[in-house]
């Protein structure tokens, strides 16, 4: 934080140069932001995979596998009803760090992006299910420069060149999802209501956190909370087929009321 | 000339005199005086401290824990423990009470067998807490169980601590990731009463 502090004018200074270079030469070089476009593809995250299992349950199971059996479920019904594209961060039981998951989304230019988990609690009776989107848990200092972005957002795509690499590129991918907070924010709550209604788990809302996965993102996300593995009854539930298929279209329908709602 | 005479012998006997009585006060003066310094400097500072602790009075302070009750939220917890000298040695005690658990029932949000390596609190308001890798490799973490982590400590931090106004984590004196895959730890947190029940 303190490197942002003492390079604050220079970084500034970048970002309108690189906005005015973007708006000089409007070519090929500056791409067509995410929301003015018509969405193409959906990013699925399924949490966790490889040696990082996630949280655990009583009965063995695991959450990385939970996520992927989602994830794959949540996949097949959106290309078979909506055909957009749909990009898995992982299709198979790998580690993929969290940057690699960020920079997927924003390589493949998501329209929207859906992080898959399953949850855990040390009290094992706590249950339910609940949906996420990233929390602005920031200092004064970062307010003032999340404000600058969220004014700027529509831009944000053309002013950040995915293939840089400078210390200036990766401070904003940093902080990309703070321009879509609002919309990740109605994305969560459209998600979470037709979890309530489908999954007959207990509906714990929706809710801001400061999670990692979230954080470079730059289109609407959310993080969902199906259930609880720490809980045996519903760590049974989430091993079973019906149940992964209930989470998988409880998810489907949300995104379809944000995108009929025009976002 | 016998004045003179008188005068020559006794001038040189004056001068070395003179001169062996200023070198025998210098040289009183150079111990009683840097003496007196180095005894007056240890009664202030360190004599008086020694009896005080020794004293057995104030020698505890109340601290607020926050553990994990049925209902999934934070419950405050007050514990007694040692006082002083240093504020972060109080929070280094306050977080092992943490890690050592609840008297009455609840659950510590901490993985046991945790330890607090060090705490470090600057002139900003920052606190530094290095855990042991116990922390991140001996649980695997759930959303809500990592949350309950993260903001156990700083929640802890913040409430008893007036200096402290936000908490960064690390595991073995490096910066990390996550703990368990969810909450981002590159940021400093402030305490998040919202996972505190009312």
């Amino acid at each position: 934080m303190q490197i942002f502090r003492i390079k604050r004018p220079a970084l500034i200074a970048a970002v309108l140069a690189i906005a005015a270079v973007g708006l000089a030469f409007p070519g090929p070089v500056a791409a067509a932001p995410a929301q003015d476009q018509a969405l193409r593809t959906v990013v699925i995250d399924p949490g966790h995979g490889g040696l990082e299992s996630g949280a655990k349950g009583k009965f063995g199971n695991l959450e990385k596998d939970i996520t992927l059996a989602v994830s794959l479920k949540l996949k097949a019904l959106i290309e078979k009803d909506m055909g957009f594209e749909v990009v898995l961060t992982r299709d198979r039981d790998v580690d993929v760090s969290i940057e690699n998951r960020s920079a997927i989304a924003n390589n493949r230019k998501a329209g929207l992006f859906i992080s898959i988990h399953a949850n855990g609690s040390v009290q094992r009776k706590a249950g339910g299910s609940e949906t996420f989107f990233l929390s602005l848990n920031a200092t004064d200092e970062e307010t003032r420069r999340l404000a600058y972005l969220e004014n700027n957002s529509s831009a944000l795509q053309s002013r950040i060149d995915p293939s840089s690499d400078s210390d200036l590129m990766m401070i904003l991918w940093d902080m990309a999802q703070n321009a879509y907070i609002k919309q990740s924010s109605r994305l969560a709550e459209l998600v979470q209501a037709e979890l309530d209604a489908m999954l007959g788990t207990r509906n714990r809302g929706i809710k801001q956190a400061p999670f990692k996965i979230l954080t470079g993102v730059a289109c609407p996300a959310i993080l969902v909370e199906a259930a609880f593995i720490s809980n045996p009854d519903e760590e049974q539930k989430l091993a079973s087929d019906a149940f992964q298929t209930k989470v998988a279209e409880a998810i489907f329908r949300g995104l379809a009321l944000f995108l009929k709602r025009g976002e | 000339m016998a004045t003179n005479k008188k005068g020559g012998i006794s001038k040189p006997a004056l001068i070395l005199g003179g001169l062996t009585l200023v070198l025998l006060v210098l040289v009183i003066i150079f111990f009683t005086g840097g003496g007196g310094e180095k005894v007056k400097r240890f009664v202030d500072s360190n004599v008086p401290k020694t009896a005080e602790t020794a004293g057995a009075k104030a020698l505890t302070k109340t601290v607020t824990l926050f553990f994990i009750a049925d209902d999934d939220l934070l419950h405050k917890e007050t514990r007694e423990i040692t006082a002083g000298p240093t504020e972060a040695d109080e929070a280094e005690r306050a977080l092992t009470e943490l890690i050592r658990g609840s008297e009455e029932g609840l659950i510590s949000p901490l993985p046991p067998g945790t330890k607090v390596r060090q705490v470090f609190i600057a002139r900003d308001g920052l606190a530094t807490v290095d855990f042991s890798r116990d922390i991140a490799d001996s649980f695997s973490y759930g959303s809500t169980s990592e949350l309950a982590a993260v903001y156990s400590v700083v929640n802890t931090l913040v409430f008893n601590f007036k200096p402290v106004k936000k908490v960064v984590l690390l595991v073995e004196g490096a910066e990390r990731e996550t703990l368990g895959g969810h909450v981002d730890l590159s940021r400093a947190f402030f305490p998040d009463y919202s996972l505190v029940a009312r």
